[in-house]
């Protein structure tokens, strides 16, 4: 477990390093929405999806969806880094003739399995793979990563509904909790609070974790990989938690057999480079050669080649 | 809906996605024949249509079912981003369409503007069937279209035009009577038998004209209609749609690219309209027989003269 930690940090890290390279040479693009969702990224695409980067439309792959498409830097920089294309592409961002658009387009970039961009929209589209999957008996999973403040649409909460009512345990949410929209703080902007509750009321498990610390996000995650590929036998009594984290309840971290699990990632935007964390500013913004300089040598890694 | 469990009887991937319209679509038969291939999401139109396009993009071909306006409206984005601009194969079908279809529900269910906004969007084909058996053969034919496809359909109490014999061709114009190139009619939908007897009434006058079924509007059958406005020289439209968008909109388009000749158009005024029963609505809203003839007779006194592209 140790050496996956290890080894998903120092990806995380090279994932922001990309993600500013790739804003810097664009000259565009939202840096600051991409650095707090890094880390669930990488634990998703470098342990946990099951992917081939050989044959991105392999039907049985695992669908992953990043509702919030304006991160579209990381999950590039992670497609990347996966193997779907080289990594000097990111160079082309938002470039005209690139396949990497401003927003995610399935049809352009290999790995891309839904369009996003215009929030809302992941859990939706998932919620029809969902059941394409059930419909083949495909055991493969559909992950999406939403914002919370993109949490303010209607159709969120129309596909949570819908995904519950249908029992879609093969669906996992992750809200990517950085409490930060385009405006201002969420809880100023709109009325989200209380969320866990919101979710519950839908008829789901809720999970609340650091989503900067790997080492818990992985084992829940894991978890909860193992349990939407599980058959509904299999779900009784699975718990998300690690039995160090149970404390001998064995009620703890049970979802019932037939609800998704949503997991809340308290997060904080900019994370990872000093001087965006919790800076709206870098919702959208361009580095200086200075501050691009500067991030690169806090985030280390390699560059794009 | 027929057209539809024949075609789920020979297609497994074929999925019928309702927002709690399965008894508007009249879709029990379908339900109780194939449960599983049913998505029942409740009145969440958007979500609806984002289901939809995950269901595509899971290697189904689902048809959205539900009323024209909560399609082409309420999930208008949904449609736009998420199943037209990647070209899925999501299929939808709207009732309701037009003004007489949506007749004694009011403003709230008369959608008069779903063409406009279906053909203005990138890679949607729009087929507007005229009755029952073109629906059937409508719902037939979008599955072997690739890529999202809009049918348009009534009240489904639309009277039947034709005889299930008569072929339906998406992408080609529908000749249904040529009496003479005085002028040329195109229309559709529930306006086809308005125009008939229009263009009856007319020859006793001894106006000779040709009356041309236009259900697909999009792709246009351009080359056939400019074909057919050289020939004629005068163009009528008459549909069940505002004026602005819709057929009328698209043949003057073609007209004015391709063959400059007057152009009247037959449908909703850009207005309002209000409840009612729907022969009466045409008839109040500027879509009766007599409205039609006036149009053809003004249409041809408008005449070029000398006429365009004469050699």
């Amino acid at each position: 477990m140790d050496e996956r930690i290890e080894k998903l940090t120092l990806m995380a890290s090279q994932l922001r390093r990309d993600v500013v390279n790739a804003v810097y040479y664009a000259k565009d693009g939202h840096p600051g929405p991409c650095m707090s969702a890094a880390d669930l990224m990488a634990v998703l695409y470098f342990d946990l999806l099951r992917l081939n980067p050989e044959d991105p439309s392999w039907i049985d792959r695992d669908r992953f969806i990043l509702s919030k498409g304006h991160a579209c830097p990381l999950w590039y920089a992670a497609l990347a880094r996966r193997g779907y294309f080289p990594p000097v592409e990111l160079k082309t961002l938002r470039v005209l003739g690139s396949r990497l658009q401003g927003h995610p387009d399935l049809k352009k970039t290999p790995g891309v399995d839904a369009n996003s961009g215009s929030l809302g929209h992941g859990l939706s589209q998932a919620c029809g793979l969902a059941i394409a999957a059930r419909k083949r008996g495909s055991d493969s999973l559909n992950v999406v990563i939403t914002g919370d403040g993109e949490l303010n649409e209607g159709i969120v909460w129309e596909a949570a509904m819908a995904i519950a009512h249908l029992k879609l345990t093969n669906v996992i949410a992750i809200v990517d909790n950085n409490g930060m929209q385009s405006g201002g703080k969420v809880e100023k902007v709109s009325g989200l609070y209380p969320l866990r509750e919101k979710w519950e009321a839908f008829g789901w498990y809720v999970v609340e974790e650091d989503g900067h610390d790997i080492g818990r996000l992985l084992p829940v995650l894991e978890r909860a990989f193992q349990r939407g590929r599980a058959t509904r036998e299999e779900r009784q009594g699975m718990s998300l938690l690690p039995d160090h984290l149970r404390r001998g309840r064995a009620s703890a971290g049970v979802p019932h057999p037939d609800q998704p699990v949503v997991l809340i990632a308290h997060t904080l935007k900019g994370k990872g480079v000093p001087y965006m964390e919790g800076d709206n500013s870098w919702h959208k913004r361009v580095p200086t050669d200075e501050e691009h300089q500067l991030a690169l040598s806090i985030l280390g890694g390699q560059d794009l080649e | 809906m027929q057209g539809l469990e024949a075609l789920a009887e020979e297609d497994d991937r074929i999925m019928l996605v309702c927002a709690d319209s399965l008894k508007a679509m009249r879709a029990d038969p379908f339900l109780e024949k194939f449960p599983d291939r049913v998505v029942e999401l409740g009145i969440a139109e958007q979500n609806a249509a984002g289901v939809s396009a995950g269901l595509a993009l899971g290697g189904l071909i689902p048809y959205f079912a539900t009323y024209a306006g909560f399609i082409t409206m309420r999930a208008c984005e949904q449609i736009r981003t998420f199943i037209a601009y990647p070209n899925l194969d999501v299929k939808m079908v709207g009732i309701n369409g037009g003004l007489a279809a949506g007749e004694r529900e009011g403003v709230s269910h008369q959608f008069f503007e779903d063409l406009a906004i279906m053909r203005s969007i990138p890679n949607i084909t729009v087929l507007v069937p005229a009755d029952a058996g073109q629906a059937r053969q409508a719902a037939k034919a979008a599955a072997e279209i690739p890529g999202p496809v809009y049918i348009r359909l009534g009240s489904g109490r639309d009277p039947v035009i034709f005889d299930d014999k008569q072929p339906f061709v998406p992408g080609k114009i529908h000749i249904l009577e040529q009496r003479g190139n005085d002028l040329v009619f195109f229309c559709n939908g529930l306006m086809i038998p308005r125009v008939l007897v229009a263009s009856a009434l007319l020859e006793a006058k001894g106006i000779a004209c040709t009356v041309v079924e236009v259900h697909t509007l999009k792709p246009l059958d351009t080359e056939a209609i400019v074909e057919l406005l050289k020939d004629c020289r005068a163009a009528v439209t008459a549909e069940d749609h505002n004026i602005i968008g819709g057929l009328g909109s698209a043949i003057m388009e073609c007209a004015a690219e391709h063959c400059p000749v007057p152009v009247a158009r037959i449908g909703l005024r850009d207005v309002f309209p209000g409840s009612g029963h729907p022969e009466a609505l045409l008839d109040f809203y500027g879509m009766s027989v007599n409205d039609i003839v006036e149009a053809a007779i003004s249409t041809i006194n408008r005449k070029p003269n000398p006429l365009p592209n004469e050699e």
